[in-house]
C-alpha cells in the first residue's frame, strides 16, 4: 500500500518534469505584438488578434514576372471601425523581397521592405501601394497587419476598443526557389534527438543494471533513486551528464551559427535568429556545460581526495544540483517561437532593459537567478567540505592540487557571484514590476550593470580555468610518475590569480569612457596575471623534464592544452594592452582568444579528466586507441577551426554580427577577398571538431558495455581517491576508517602504453628513455 | 502515515523522516520539487506582470501554485529534519576547525555570501546616491526653471530623492522603523535566550520548564519578526491615524506609497509642492543661495507658480529593493523560526541539538545587522 503510494508519487513528478520539459520551451511568453511591426512606428491596437476583422490584398499574382510593378489595394472589413468615425483603422505592410513604395499621402513608407498609413491615412479602411517584383527569383512573403479602429483616441480614450488582425500571403517566383531549412526546426529536431539519444541511454545504462528485471516495477525505483540522491558521486554524474548534454546543444548552436558564417552575405540565420543562437551559445557553453562539468568532477573527487565521506551538505548539494536543469529550461525559453534571449550572454543594459530585447530574455535572467543561487550553494558546500573535513593529518598543504583548484574556483565564485545574481534580480524587477534601475532615461546607469556583471564575470573566466589547472597538475604529476613540480608555488599561484582577479575587471570596460589612469592601472594589474600563470606553466614543463612521461590519452589531452592555452594566454595578453584592445575589442580576434583559452583550456583540461577519472568512476577502462584517435582529430580540427580566427579579427571581422562581406571587383566590402575562404575552412573545421567529440561518446559507450575492469589505480594515481575500488563505494570512505596519506613517489605500477600510444611515445621522449637507461 | 518499516533500510523513504545517526547519504524529493517550484515562480511572475503593468491577471493562479510547491517541497525537508535529535551532528576532522560543528561552518560561510549580496546593493545605492544630483539642490538651484521642467510641459527632471527625505521629515513618519530597529535588537535577544535554555545540562533544569522557556523565546522572536514586517507594511503601503493627543493634532500620516513615493513615480512632487513661488521666497530668506538663483533663472524672472516634477524611479527602486531585500530575509526568518517554534513546542529541543538553534541565530544576527545599516543609510541620511 504504501509503496504503491510513493510510487505514484514519483510518477506524477516525473510526468510535471517531463510535460515542462517538453512544453516550456515552446512557449511564446507574451502573445503581444509581432517585432518589427512595432519597431517601424505601427503598434497592434489591442492584447490579442481579432477573428472579426479580415484584411485583404487585392492586385498579387499568385506568380510574379521580373521586376514588374504592382498596384496593390490593401484593405480589411469587419471590427469597431464604422463610417463616420474620426478615425478608422490603419495598417503595415511588409513583403520579404521586391520593393514597396507609395502612390499617395496616405502612406508612409519605412525601408523598401515596409510601408504603414500616414497621420492623414487613419480616416480610411483601403489604401492603395505599389510593389516591384523582385529581379530574380525569390520566394516571396507578405505579412500585412491591420487596426480596426472605434475613433475613441480623441476621446481621451487611446486606442481601447480597437481590434487587430494579420494575414500572410505567398508570391511564387517564376522558377520555383527551394526554401532553406527554417532553422529553428533545425535546431529543435537536433535537441529532440539529443534528448531521445539521452532517454535511450539512461534506459540502456538502467537495462544494463540489471538485464533480467527490465520493467516499470524496478525502473521506477531505480530512477526515484536517481532524482532524489543525494550521494556526492550520484550527483557529480547527474552534473556531467547534464553537462556533456548542454556541451552538445551549445555544440549544435555554434554550427549553426557557422553555417551562416560560412559564406559572405549568408541568409540561413536571419539577424535575429543569429543574435538569439549567439546569446544561447555563449550561456549554454558557460553556464550549462562548463560549470556543471567543474562540479560533475568536483563532486566526484573532492570528497574522495580529502577522504572525506561525503560533502558538508549533501541535500543542499541535490539543491544546487535540480536548480539547474529547471534553469535551463528558464533560460531557452522562447527560442523556437523566435523570441528567445538576444542579448549576449554579457547581458549588457541598457538594452537588457529595453524592450526591443526580446520577451524570452527576462526568462534568461529568471533562469541566471536560479543558477546564481544554485552555484551560492554549491560555494557553500565545497568550501565547508574543503575546510573542515579533510582527514585526519591532511593540512593544507598536503591537499592534492585539483582540490586546492576547486577550492580557488569556488572561493572567486562564491566573493564574485552575488553582485551578479543582484544585477541580475534588478533587471529581472524593471523588466518585470518596472523600477528604473538600468533606464537610462529615469537617470539609471547602464555602466553600473557592466560593473556588476563584471565584477563577477571575470573572476568567473578564471572559475572555469583553474579547476583544469587542477586537473593537469594531477595528470601530468602522475604520467610523468613524480610529485609535482613546485607544489607550493602552484598552490600560491593559484592564490594569486583568485586574489588578483577580482581587480582586473575594467580591461573589459576600457572602451566604455573610463578615467585614463584606471585604465593604465587596470592594464598593469590584468598583465600581472601572467605572472602566477607563467609561475604554473613553469612548474609543468619542470615536472615532466625530470619525470618519465607516460603517454597515455589523458597525457596527451594535458600536452595538447598546455599548448592551446599558452597560444590563449599569449593572445589575451594583447587585450590588457590600452592600444591593441581599441583595434581588437569586439572582433573575431577576442572570439579567437576565449576560444582558445575556454576550449583550449577548460574543455580540453575536462577531456584530461575524463579520460584519468573514468575507471575510478565507472570501473571500466577507456580504449585507448580510440582515445588517441579522438585527440587527434579534434586537436587538430579545433586548431583549424580557431586559429584563422585570428587573422579575421585583425582584418577587422567583427563579433557578433550575423553576417560579413568582402571586397571584389564589383563591390567593396570590409573584409579582403580571402576571409571568404577562410571562413569556410573555419566551417568546415568546426564541423570536424564537433563530430570528433563522438569518438569519445563512442568509446566511453563501448567502455560501459565492455570495457576492461579497472583496478582501483590504473595510473599509479597517489592521492586519495585511487585508494578506494573503481568504482568506490557509499560512504566513499568509512567513517571509523579514513585512509593515511601515502607516499607521492612509491609504488608506480607497470603501465604498458598501447601500441599507438608507444609509437607517438617513441617520437618523443628519447631523452627519457637515454636518461632511464642510463639508470 | 508512518514509514516505521522503512527504519533500518539503508535508504529510507524519499518523502518521509530519517534515521540520521548512521550518516549514510538520505534520498530526498525536496531539492527536485523546490526547484520546479522555483522556477515556476519566476516564469509566472513574468507573465502575469510586464514593465510595471498587469498583463495577464489569469496566470495569477500559476503564482500561487509556484509558491505551493516551494512550500511543499520545504515541508518534504522539514519533515526529514524533525526526526533529527542531534545525535548526529557532523563534527569538523580536518585543522584549523577541529571538532566544530561542521554546519555552523557553512553558515558562516553563507553568511560571507550574504554580505557580498547586501555590499552589492549598498554599491548601487552609492552609485545613484552621490552619482544623481539631488532633489533638492536641482530644485533651489533654479536651473529647472530655465529648463522649463515645468507643469506646463510636462517635462520631469531626473534627480534623486532618498525616502529619508520623507520619512525623517516627522516622528510620526519615522516610527514605524524606529520601533521595527527595536524589535529586531530585542528579538536577537530573545533568541540567544531560547539557545541558552535550550542548552542547560540536563538535570539543571526541570524538562518542562525548559520546553516552555525555549518556545517561548522562540515565540517571542517569530511574533518582533511579524511585527516588524506588519510595520513595514503600513510604512509602504497603509499608513495610520494619529488621533488628538494633546498639543498633537489629529492627522492622516500617509504611506510613502500614498506620498506617490513609488517606482513607477516619473512625475513626482511633493504634496507640499515644489513651486517656483515658495523658491523665490527660500532664495530672498537665504540670500547667501540668491545668487545660485539668479544666475539660473536671470534677474527678470518672474514666479508664475510653476512646479518642478521629478524623475525620481531610480530612487524609489533602490530604496524599495534595498530594505525590500532585507524584508525577504525576515520573511524567510519567519518561516524558519515557525517551524522552530513548533518544533521547540513539542519539546524538540534537547541540549544535544541546541546548536541548531543558534545556526539560525548567526542567520538572525545578521539580519539584524543588516538593517543596524540599512536604517541609518536608507531612513535617516
Ligand atoms: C564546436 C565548437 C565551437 C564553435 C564552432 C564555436 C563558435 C563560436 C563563434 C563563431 C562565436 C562568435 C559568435 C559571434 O560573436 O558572432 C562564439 C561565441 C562564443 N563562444 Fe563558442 N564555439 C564553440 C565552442 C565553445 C565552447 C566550448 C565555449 C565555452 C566553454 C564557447 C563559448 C563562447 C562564448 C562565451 C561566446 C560569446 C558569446 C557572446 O558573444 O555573447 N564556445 N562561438
Ligand atoms: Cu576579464
Amino acid at each position: 500500500m504504501m509503496k504503491n503510494f510513493i510510487h505514484s508519487r514519483s510518477l506524477v513528478v516525473m510526468t510535471i518534469l517531463i510535460a515542462a520539459m517538453v512544453c516550456t520551451p515552446l512557449v511564446s511568453s507574451f502573445p503581444t505584438g509581432i517585432s518589427g511591426v512595432k519597431d517601424s512606428g505601427c503598434n497592434c491596437h489591442g492584447a490579442t488578434t481579432s477573428d472579426s476583422v479580415t484584411p485583404m490584398i487585392v492586385g498579387l499574382p499568385e506568380v510574379y514576372n521580373y521586376s514588374e510593378v504592382y498596384e496593390l489595394t490593401v484593405s480589411f472589413t469587419g471590427g469597431p471601425s464604422t463610417p463616420g468615425n474620426i478615425n478608422l483603422g490603419g495598417f503595415h505592410l511588409w513583403a520579404s523581397e521586391g520593393e514597396l513604395s507609395v502612390v499617395d499621402a496616405t502612406v508612409q513608407q519605412y525601408n523598401p521592405n515596409e510601408v504603414g498609413h500616414t497621420e492623414v491615412g487613419n480616416d480610411q479602411t483601403s489604401w492603395t501601394v505599389v510593389w516591384t517584383a523582385p529581379a530574380t527569383d525569390r520566394n516571396v512573403e507578405m505579412i500585412l497587419h491591420t487596426n480596426s479602429v472605434n475613433g475613441n483616441a480623441g476621446d481621451g480614450a487611446g486606442s481601447s476598443g480597437d481590434e487587430w488582425n494579420k494575414i500572410t500571403k505567398k508570391i511564387n517566383a517564376p522558377i520555383l526557389v527551394l526554401e532553406s531549412a527554417n532553422p529553428y526546426v533545425v535546431l529543435s529536431t537536433l535537441i529532440i534527438i539529443s534528448g531521445i539519444l539521452l532517454i535511450i541511454t539512461i534506459t540502456y545504462i538502467f537495462y544494463r543494471t540489471n538485464p533480467d528485471s527490465f520493467n516499470w516495477e524496478s525502473f521506477e525505483p531505480w530512477i526515484a533513486d536517481w532524482l532524489t540522491t543525494t550521494d556526492h558521486k550520484k550527483i557529480g554524474t547527474l552534473y556531467f551528464l547534464a553537462g556533456m548534454f548542454f556541451l552538445g546543444i551549445g555544440g549544435i548552436m555554434a554550427l549553426m551559427i557557422r553555417i551562416q558564417l560560412s559564406v559572405p552575405g549568408n541568409d540561413f540565420l536571419t539577424q535575429d535568429q543569429y543574435n538569439q543562437f549567439f546569446t544561447l551559445h555563449g550561456t549554454t557553453m558557460i553556464f550549462l556545460a562548463a560549470m556543471p562539468l567543474i562540479n560533475g568532477f568536483a563532486n566526484w573527487m573532492v570528497p574522495l581526495q580529502i577522504g572525506a565521506p561525503d560533502l558538508a551538505l549533501p541535500r543542499i548539494n541535490a539543491m544546487s544540483f535540480w536548480l539547474q536543469p529547471v534553469a535551463a529550461l528558464l533560460i531557452f525559453t522562447g527560442v523556437f517561437s523566435g523570441t528567445g534571449a538576444d542579448t549576449g550572454w554579457t547581458g549588457y543594459a541598457p538594452y537588457i532593459v529595453s524592450e526591443t530585447a526580446h520577451v524570452g530574455t527576462t526568462m534568461w535572467v529568471a533562469g541566471q537567478i536560479m543558477l546564481v543561487a544554485s552555484s551560492t550553494l554549491t560555494g557553500v558546500n565545497f568550501l565547508t567540505t574543503i575546510a573542515v573535513m579533510r582527514a585526519p593529518g591532511m593540512g593544507w598543504m598536503q591537499m592534492p592540487l585539483f582540490t586546492w583548484s576547486i577550492l580557488v574556483a569556488n572561493l572567486m565564485l562564491f566573493l564574485s557571484i552575488p553582485a551578479f545574481g543582484v544585477g541580475l534580480v534588478q533587471v529581472y524587477l524593471d523588466r518585470v514590476i518596472g523600477t528604473a534601475f538600468y533606464d537610462a532615461a529615469s537617470g539609471g546607469d547602464p555602466l553600473l550593470w557592466s560593473h556588476l556583471f563584471w565584477y563577477f564575470g571575470h573572476p568567473e573566466v578564471y572559475v572555469v580555468i583553474v579547476p583544469a589547472f587542477g586537473v593537469i597538475s594531477e595528470v601530468i604529476a602522475t604520467s610523468a610518475r613524480r610529485t609535482v613540480f613546485g607544489y607550493r608555488s602552484m598552490v600560491y599561484a593559484m592564490a594569486g590569480i583568485g586574489v588578483v582577479s577580482f581587480i582586473v575587471y575594467g580591461h573589459h570596460m576600457f572602451t566604455s569612457g573610463m578615467s585614463p589612469t584606471l585604465r593604465f592601472v587596470t592594464m598593469l594589474t590584468t598583465m600581472l596575471v601572467a605572472v602566477p600563470t607563467g609561475i604554473k606553466i613553469f612548474n609543468w614543463l619542470k615536472t615532466m623534464h625530470k619525470g618519465s612521461l607516460i603517454y597515455r590519452t589523458h597525457t596527451l589531452w594535458a600536452l595538447g592544452f598546455l599548448i592551446t592555452f599558452t597560444l590563449g594566454g599569449i593572445s589575451g595578453m594583447f587585450f590588457p594592452s590600452m592600444a591593441m584592445d581599441l583595434h581588437f575589442h569586439e572582433s573575431y580576434f577576442v572570439v579567437a582568444h576565449f576560444h582558445y583559452v575556454l576550449v583550449g583550456g577548460t574543455v580540453f583540461g575536462f577531456f584530461s579528466a575524463i579520460y584519468y577519472w573514468f575507471p575510478k568512476m565507472t570501473g571500466r577502462m577507456l580504449d585507448e586507441r580510440l582515445g588517441v584517435l579522438h585527440f587527434l582529430t579534434a586537436f587538430i580540427s579545433y586548431n583549424g577551426l580557431f586559429w584563422p580566427m585570428h587573422r579575421l579579427g585583425i582584418w577587422g571581422m567583427a563579433r557578433r554580427h550575423h553576417t560579413y562581406f568582402i571586397s571584389t571587383e564589383e563591390a567593396m566590402g570590409s573584409l579582403p577577398a580571402e576571409a571568404a575562404g577562410w571562413n569556410m575552412f573555419i566551417s568546415i573545421s568546426a564541423f570536424l571538431f564537433f563530430f570528433s567529440n563522438f569518438i569519445l561518446i563512442a568509446n566511453m559507450i563501448k567502455s560501459v558495455i565492455r570495457g576492461q575492469k579497472a583496478p582501483a589505480d590504473p595510473w599509479g594515481g597517489w592521492s586519495f581517491e585511487w585508494m578506494t575500488s573503481s568504482p568506490p563505494p557509499t560512504p566513499s570512505f568509512p567513517l571509523d576508517d579514513l585512509p593515511t596519506l601515502r607516499d607521492a613517489n612509491e609504488g608506480h605500477i607497470a603501465n604498458e602504453p598501447s601500441a599507438i600510444v608507444r609509437w607517438f611515445q617513441g617520437l618523443m621522449v628519447l631523452d627519457d628513455n637515454e636518461e632511464e637507461a642510463g639508470h | 502515515m508512518s514509514s516505521d518499516h522503512h527504519d533500518g533500510e539503508h535508504h529510507p523513504s524519499a518523502w518521509g523522516p530519517h534515521d540520521w545517526s548512521h550518516g549514510a547519504p538520505h534520498n530526498s524529493w525536496s531539492p527536485i520539487i523546490m526547484s520546479i517550484g522555483i522556477g515556476i515562480f519566476l516564469y509566472t511572475v513574468a507573465s502575469v506582470y510586464s514593465w510595471g503593468n498587469m498583463v495577464d491577471s489569469s496566470s495569477i493562479p500559476l503564482v500561487l501554485i509556484g509558491l505551493m510547491i516551494i512550500l511543499f517541497g520545504l515541508l518534504i525537508w522539514w519533515r526529514q529534519d524533525a526526526s533529527f535529535d542531534g545525535i548526529y551532528e557532523p563534527k569538523a576532522s580536518g585543522t584549523p576547525f577541529q571538532n566544530i560543528e561542521i554546519r555552523k561552518v557553512a553558515m558562516w560561510v553563507f553568511l560571507m555570501s550574504e554580505m557580498m549580496v547586501f555590499t552589492s546593493l549598498f554599491s548601487t545605492y552609492m552609485r545613484y546616491r552621490f552619482g544623481i544630483d539631488s532633489c533638492q539642490e536641482v530644485y533651489e538651484s533654479g536651473s529647472w526653471i530655465v529648463n522649463s521642467q515645468n507643469v506646463d510641459t510636462g517635462e520631469a527632471v531626473n534627480c534623486f530623492l532618498p525616502a529619508s527625505e520623507l520619512i525623517a521629515s516627522s516622528w510620526f513618519h519615522i516610527a514605524p522603523g524606529a520601533i521595527n530597529t527595536f524589535a529586531l535588537i530585542i528579538s536577537s535577544f530573545t533568541i540567544v535566550q531560547a539557545l541558552r535554555w535550550a542548552k542547560k545540562p540536563i538535570g539543571s533544569v526541570d524538562e518542562e520548564v525548559r520546553r516552555k522557556r525555549v518556545y517561548r523565546y522562540l515565540g517571542s522572536t517569530w511574533v518582533l519578526a511579524v511585527i516588524f514586517l506588519t510595520l513595514k507594511m503600513v510604512e509602504w503601503f497603509v499608513g495610520f491615524y494619529i488621533p488628538e493627543i494633546g498639543p498633537i493634532h489629529e492627522h492622516d500620516i500617509m504611506s510613502l506609497v500614498d506620498e506617490g513615493y513609488t517606482i513607477h513615480a516619473d512625475h513626482y512632487h511633493p504634496h507640499h509642492g515644489w513651486d517656483d513661488i515658495h523658491l523665490a521666497e527660500l532664495a530672498a530668506l537665504h540670500p547667501e543661495d540668491y545668487e545660485a538663483y539668479l544666475s539660473a533663472v536671470g534677474p527678470n524672472y518672474e514666479p508664475t507658480n510653476a512646479v518642478m516634477l521629478a524623475d525620481i524611479r531610480v530612487s524609489s527602486s533602490t530604496f524599495f529593493v534595498t530594505t525590500g531585500t532585507h524584508g525577504a530575509h525576515v520573511f524567510i526568518g519567519i518561516i524558519g523560526l515557525t517551524y522552530m517554534t513548533w518544533k521547540a513546542w513539542t519539546g524538540g529541543y534537547t541540549p544535544q541539538n541546541a546548536v541548531s538553534i543558534e545556526y539560525f541565530g548567526l542567520y538572525w544576527h545578521f539580519v539584524d545587522l543588516i538593517w543596524v545599516i540599512v536604517f541609518p543609510f536608507f531612513y535617516l541620511y
